[in-house]
């Protein structure tokens, strides 16, 4: 049967990708193009095809999500080549904000906690990020994002391990109290963070050579360098995504939901609770230096105004909206992040406030706190869970 | 050699005071709320500071201090009451998580609302006794009639929720059904109503707190006024234990004072980290807290 299905889908992708690779050689302006097109359409198919295969959720998981992961990417990318240099910018930021979300999410989701501080965790990246960077300019991207990383999860670390032994709201606490001092330890340690007027990068990350080609001639440099910036952040947070569906589903993963729903349990099955917790806190505060120091290199620059309270807040808004505990919740956040200013502006000017105005200026905060009691009162799993219950209803229906 | 009123220490003792009674109100309302209702209100700041702009916006009508600050308490009332009937009463025995997220929202949306209507540009509210410290042989001691008020208001609410709480009928009941709300209600004790009023109860504790911080010359009221000091309040109550009113007075006290001795020696910013610090060190000796008894779990 299995065998069977695969025999009737070979050929189909087969001539599929053909198909797909003559059209773009054919279409496309130059060979480079052409090339690039047929890439994507083929790895595109490739993915499809492996999804398409029976069993293969249960049977291999990690190469389903994999096929997945890189299907999304693969469709993501394409499509930054088509929007404007904006929006790009917004989706890369929207992209290192989904992995601090994804963070978060899987601490609240796997072990029942919550942190109010994640904004400033991913100060804790983005100034790890700027300051190795000053001082080391030739360290490669990959291996300064994996030390603020690193500096994430030291700092997660020590303040996780008193709080997130205790049952009750302490780390929400500690984490709060973390937040509202993040400021203030960054002043203090003016001479390595730049005090208020916070760091540069030393070089802009640049576009590589070969991305020029992409363009038509005369395409401004900037306009290429937020593309790569973006396709490089979009990339980022598929391996991101892609390590923590493996985490979510692994024996960690179940432990730690087990810790969430019935600890006792959990205890009587062997697990390890301090230990547990700990873990996922760490992986939070991992998760949200990752994002803090990828909005780093997108900005080229970091400012301390940037990681105040405020931030923490809305990135639990964020996530809470998405769907808290959820994956796909992280990436509905990640979206509403990357384009809530743009949308906020439009209300702004649609219903004739002043945008100087007291009203106006207080907007974010009326309606993300807002949304985020409504959401926590009458739909707990955020949009993510909403989806899901819609989707579970038109499957039962047919 | 310094008289002994004007010396270093005994400046930054009664300097500390000041802040310590404000950090012990604080403390304190979070463990009245905490332990009747097991909720860790986030907006334990903010559901006063709101209460305060309502209150002082009878300035505007030529009102004195007095019935403004009147007016600030029947606000916090209020709110209090509101707050408990309308948005808790969902949450209890919903997920830890649940409360939590409801009053960041809460947070967020009243900060957000008071600065879309009055700004956030500090107001300065009058003031009723002076900020100008006393002085000593020409030396000031760090006392102003303004403190004196804090610190003796400070310790006349405390001592009233105490003498509430332990010596009356409200009290005995308001206790009783933290402790056993099933067998209260079998006895006859209205719980809801008691909730509510333990809520109402504990924003007034911070409105009163919120109106000498914003009464203060140097302060002013701001809506994120009380979001430092609602930090130093929770890491207070934490390092007293959450279950104990006595030692969130106590732990928000000493750790007033431990501030000042900080802002003396080191610098104004270290403060915050120091406390969080003295919160990390003391969650690891005595997670349960300074003055709690360890107690075990039933499951």
């Amino acid at each position: 049967m299995r065998l069977d299905r695969i025999r009737r889908l070979a050929p189909i992708a087969m001539v599929a990708a053909v198909v797909a690779t003559v059209l773009s050689l054919v279409s496309a302006a130059t060979t480079r193009e052409g090339v690039a097109l047929s890439i994507a359409f083929d790895l595109a198919i490739a993915c499809v095809t492996t999804l398409s295969l029976p069993d293969l959720k249960s049977s291999h998981p990690v190469v389903s999500r994999a096929a997945l992961t890189l299907l999304a990417l693969d469709v993501a990318i394409f499509i930054t080549f088509f929007l404007n240099s904006s929006t790009n910018f917004n989706l890369a930021t929207g992209a290192a904000m989904s992995i601090v979300l994804l963070g978060l999410s899987f601490l609240t989701g796997a072990s029942g906690q919550i942190s109010l501080g994640n904004g400033a965790f991913m100060g804790v990246g983005a100034f790890a990020m700027a300051i190795w960077s000053n001082h080391h300019a030739t360290t490669p991207i990959f291996l300064t994002l994996l030390i603020a990383v690193a500096c994430g999860a030291l700092v997660g670390l020590l303040l996780g391990l008193p709080a997130t032994r205790l049952r009750g709201p302490y780390l929400a606490g500690m984490t709060l109290a973390f937040a509202v001092a993040f400021t203030f330890i960054l002043s203090s340690f003016s001479s390595w963070t730049g005090g208020d007027s916070g760091l540069q990068l030393p070089t802009e990350a640049t576009a590589p050579r070969w991305l020029d080609g992409f363009f038509h001639a005369g395409t401004s440099p900037l306009t290429t360098t937020t593309l790569y910036i973006t396709d490089f952040s979009i990339i980022v947070a598929g391996v991101a995504f892609f390590f923590m569906a493996n985490l979510f589903a692994s024996r960690t993963g179940r432990a730690m939901r087990l810790i969430r729903d019935n600890d006792v349990a959990a205890e009587l099955v062997g697990i390890s609770l301090p230990r547990a917790r700990v873990a996922a806190f760490i992986v939070s505060s991992a998760y949200a230096a990752l994002g803090g120091a990828l909005l780093t290199l997108i900005n080229n620059s970091v400012s301390p105004q940037t990681y105040s309270f405020a931030l923490s807040v809305t990135i639990l808004s964020l996530i809470v909206i998405g769907g808290i505990g959820t994956i796909s919740g992280a990436v509905i956040g990640g979206i509403i992040y990357a384009f809530s200013t743009n949308v906020i502006s439009w209300i702004t000017t649609q219903t004739g406030l002043n945008p100087q105005g007291n009203f106006a200026s207080q907007l974010n905060g009326i309606i993300f706190g807002g949304l985020l009691i409504l959401t926590m009162l009458f739909a707990p799993l955020g949009i993510a869970g909403a989806l899901r219950h819609l989707w579970s209803r038109i499957r039962s229906r047919t | 050699m310094d008289p002994f009123l004007t010396s270093r220490i005994v400046t930054d003792v009664l300097g500390g005071l000041t802040n310590g009674v404000i950090y012990g109100m604080v403390a304190l309302s979070l463990v009245l709320i905490w332990r009747s209702t097991g909720v860790l209100n986030f907006a334990q700041g903010a559901m006063p500071m709101f209460a305060t702009y309502v209150g002082f916006a009878l300035l505007s009508y030529h009102f004195g201090y007095w019935p403004c600050v009147l007016a600030c308490i029947i606000a916090g009332l209020l709110i209090g009451g509101l707050t408990e009937r309308l948005l808790v009463r969902r949450l209890y025995g919903k997920p830890e998580i649940n409360p939590i997220v409801v009053m960041v929202g809460f947070l967020i949306v009243l900060e957000a609302v008071a600065a879309a209507i009055w700004s956030s540009f500090p107001r300065s509210l009058p003031s009723p006794f002076s900020s100008i410290d006393w002085q000593l042989a020409g030396k000031p001691i760090a006392l102003s009639p303004f403190t004196v008020y804090e610190i003796a208001t400070g310790l006349l609410v405390m001592t009233a929720v105490a003498v509430l709480f332990r010596f009356t009928k409200l009290g005995l009941q308001l206790r009783a059904s933290a402790v056993a709300p099933e067998v209260s209600r079998l006895l006859g004790v209205r719980v809801g109503r008691l909730l509510t009023l333990g809520w109402m109860l504990s924003t007034v504790v911070g409105v009163i707190t919120t109106v000498l911080v914003s009464s203060n010359f140097f302060t002013g009221l701001t809506p994120q006024v009380m979001d430092g000091i609602f930090a130093f309040g929770f890491i207070a109550a934490a390092i007293g234990g959450l279950e104990s009113p006595v030692g969130a007075i106590v732990a928000g006290i000493l750790l007033g004072v431990v501030n000042q001795f900080v802002t003396d020696l080191v610098n104004q910013n270290a403060v915050i980290i120091i406390a969080l610090a003295l919160l990390i060190v003391s969650l690891m000796i005595r997670p349960s807290g300074v003055f709690t008894k360890r107690t075990e779990r039933r499951v």
